[in-house]
């Protein structure tokens, strides 16, 4: 019998207790953040994971599940993203099949990598400085790239750079012909490509969609209308491999978590896609990058500052 | 549900007074004794309350210990400008929870040596650390961990607060955070007299998982890959159903 039942606050009845994560959250701030990204997403294009997961650990969320969940949630943007891009034709299925199945090779071998380190007890350390490298790089990159085209587009130039070029990438053996994208070409380079993405995108909990992009344009040659498209088709296969390989293997997934975000960012998605004409895309993605550096100057200052406390735990469950 | 408590309390009183009781007992209860950690959960606050044979200036500790287990503490170094975990100890039989809940300070009611001996205090107990590893100042390391548990609220010393009443009633509140681990809790309490043990009673609580929550934690250990492509199919229609609606709109 049970006379008293007390709750510690009555008051936040927002919060959700995460089965995986082990912890309580608040509902509206991870619905706000997942409507955030598909915000920014909608937007630009771009700036799906590679944001989430690093919020997600400043949240408080433990890294490894953050990754996990993070993946798992990305399944929806990608899958509404190529049934817009399908429609408009803008999908290359053949070039996306080869990519894809290198990024299942790559995401096993990242599931399987990220079991290892979490053995060793070194997972954390690993996310968070792969974290700092590649959204410093992005972040700048980007940041350079729409900041020369606001100036140009001030002085009123526009120059094109070349959008094809041949190189000694082309005289590799195994060569095929993709003719949604006008190219044939050995299918080593794409399968490589997608084994790199694939072990990134399940370490980090991205889709990959900032290396594969440039990656399809500069080494491949695609034509940069299928870029997008083909890249989203093979990001729906990579996430779900990572997904499922890194629920079964590290049982990280945590699909409460993933439903709130995935919930926010289809709204935010939505919201984005409609206003594009709102900013320019070049201040667009100059504040992103301005995100994006922030986000990573935050881990950086995480990884080099003292902790204030040498010592930590793990309770092992 | 109230006034159901009462009558309780006001039960046990009689039967102390009636001395139809064997004399010396401590008698206790729990507001609950089956903790269900399910969505809503934010941790809980439980009610311990009962009755004691005392005389004035008798003292009760309150000791709550969770499932013991292995709890590994970790020291970060230096290397190449960034702080990484390079070391670690292993402690196999650590309290997961421990809360010690005491009317005063437990200085006061006790000297260190019975302390000591009866293993009440955070530095106390008897916690192994792994065989085989030699430790090198292993009272650092005992140090950090104590310290950590404590930050996360696993850990807890609570003077002062068990209200005793007329020398005959308790009552103190249990506080488990909302990242308390599940299983059976220990709950003793100890009635002292000039530092000496008069009577003690032990209770449990069970700390579990229920509902979605606990549904959901299960199938992800016991059917994971089930679990993952459940995830990735919910994912899909989400993804798919988005595009429908909102093509319409």
């Amino acid at each position: 019998m049970y006379y008293y039942y007390l709750r510690n606050n009555y008051e936040n009845l927002m919060y959700i207790y995460l089965p995986i994560a082990e912890q309580p959250i608040h509902s509206l701030a991870i619905l706000g953040v997942g409507a955030f990204l598909g915000l920014i997403m909608g937007l630009v294009g771009v700036g799906g994971g590679f944001l989430l997961t690093p919020i997600m650990m400043f949240l408080g969320i433990p890294p490894p599940v953050a990754v996990a969940s993070v993946a798992n949630q990305l399944v929806a943007p990608s899958v509404s993203g190529v049934l817009s891009h399908w429609k408009r034709s803008n999908v290359d299925f053949k070039m996306g099949t080869v990519l894809l199945l290198g990024g299942i090779v790559g995401s096993s071998i990242g599931v399987l990598l990220f079991n290892f380190l979490g053995k060793i007890g070194q997972l954390d350390l690993v996310i968070k400085s792969s974290y700092v490298i590649f959204l410093t790089l992005i972040g700048s990159l980007m940041f350079a790239e729409s900041l020369r085209l606001i100036l140009r587009t001030r002085k009123g130039k526009i120059s094109r750079g070349k959008l094809h070029q041949h190189n000694w990438l082309h005289g590799l053996p195994f060569k095929m012909r993709f003719r949604k994208s006008k190219l044939y070409i050995s299918i080593l380079l794409p399968i490589l490509i997608g084994i790199i993405v694939g072990i990134l995108a399940a370490l980090m909990g991205i889709g990959g969609g900032f290396i594969i992009v440039p990656a399809m344009i500069y080494l491949l040659g695609m034509p940069t209308s299928l870029v997008v498209g083909t890249s989203l088709f093979q990001i729906i296969f990579v996430a779900a491999n990572t997904t499922i390989l890194q629920a079964s293997q590290n049982q990280t997934v945590d699909i409460v978590l993933a439903t709130i975000l995935l919930l926010g960012s289809v709204i935010g998605v939505q919201i984005g896609s409609r206003y594009t004409n709102i900013l320019k895309g070049e201040y667009l993605r100059l504040i992103l990058s301005s995100i994006i550096i922030l986000v990573s100057l935050k881990l950086l200052i995480d990884l080099i500052t003292v902790p204030s406390d040498l010592f930590s735990i793990i309770i092992s469950r | 549900m109230k006034f159901y408590f009462h009558i309780k309390v006001v039960f046990l009183f009689l039967i102390l007074n009636t001395n139809s009781y064997a004399q010396n007992q401590i008698v206790a209860d729990l507001s609950q004794e089956n903790v269900k950690i399910s969505t809503d959960f934010q941790g809980a606050k439980i009610l311990l309350f009962g009755a004691y044979d005392g005389k004035k200036g008798d003292d009760i500790i309150v000791i709550v210990t969770g499932p013991k287990g292995l709890v590994t503490v970790q020291k970060k170094e230096k290397i190449l400008g960034v702080w990484v975990n390079t070391k670690k100890v292993n402690y196999i039989n650590a309290p997961k929870y421990l809360s010690i809940s005491s009317n005063r300070k437990i200085e006061d009611i006790l000297n260190k040596k019975t302390q000591r001996i009866s293993e009440i205090g955070l530095n106390n107990l008897k916690i192994r650390v792994q065989p085989g590893i030699g430790v090198i100042n292993e009272k650092q390391w005992r140090q950090a961990l104590t310290r950590n548990m404590l930050k996360s609220n696993l850990w807890s010393i609570n003077e002062n607060s068990v209200s005793l009443n007329k020398d005959a009633l308790f009552r103190s509140f249990l506080k488990l955070p909302s990242n308390v681990i599940t299983g059976q809790f220990e709950v003793k309490i100890l009635h002292y007299r000039n530092s000496k043990l008069v009577s003690q009673q032990i209770n449990s609580i069970n700390v579990s998982k229920s509902g979605i929550s606990a549904q959901i934690y299960n199938i992800a250990q016991n059917y994971s890959t089930l679990y993952g492509i459940f995830a990735v199919f919910l994912a899909v229609l989400v993804g798919w159903g988005s595009s429908l609606i909102f093509r319409k709109v």
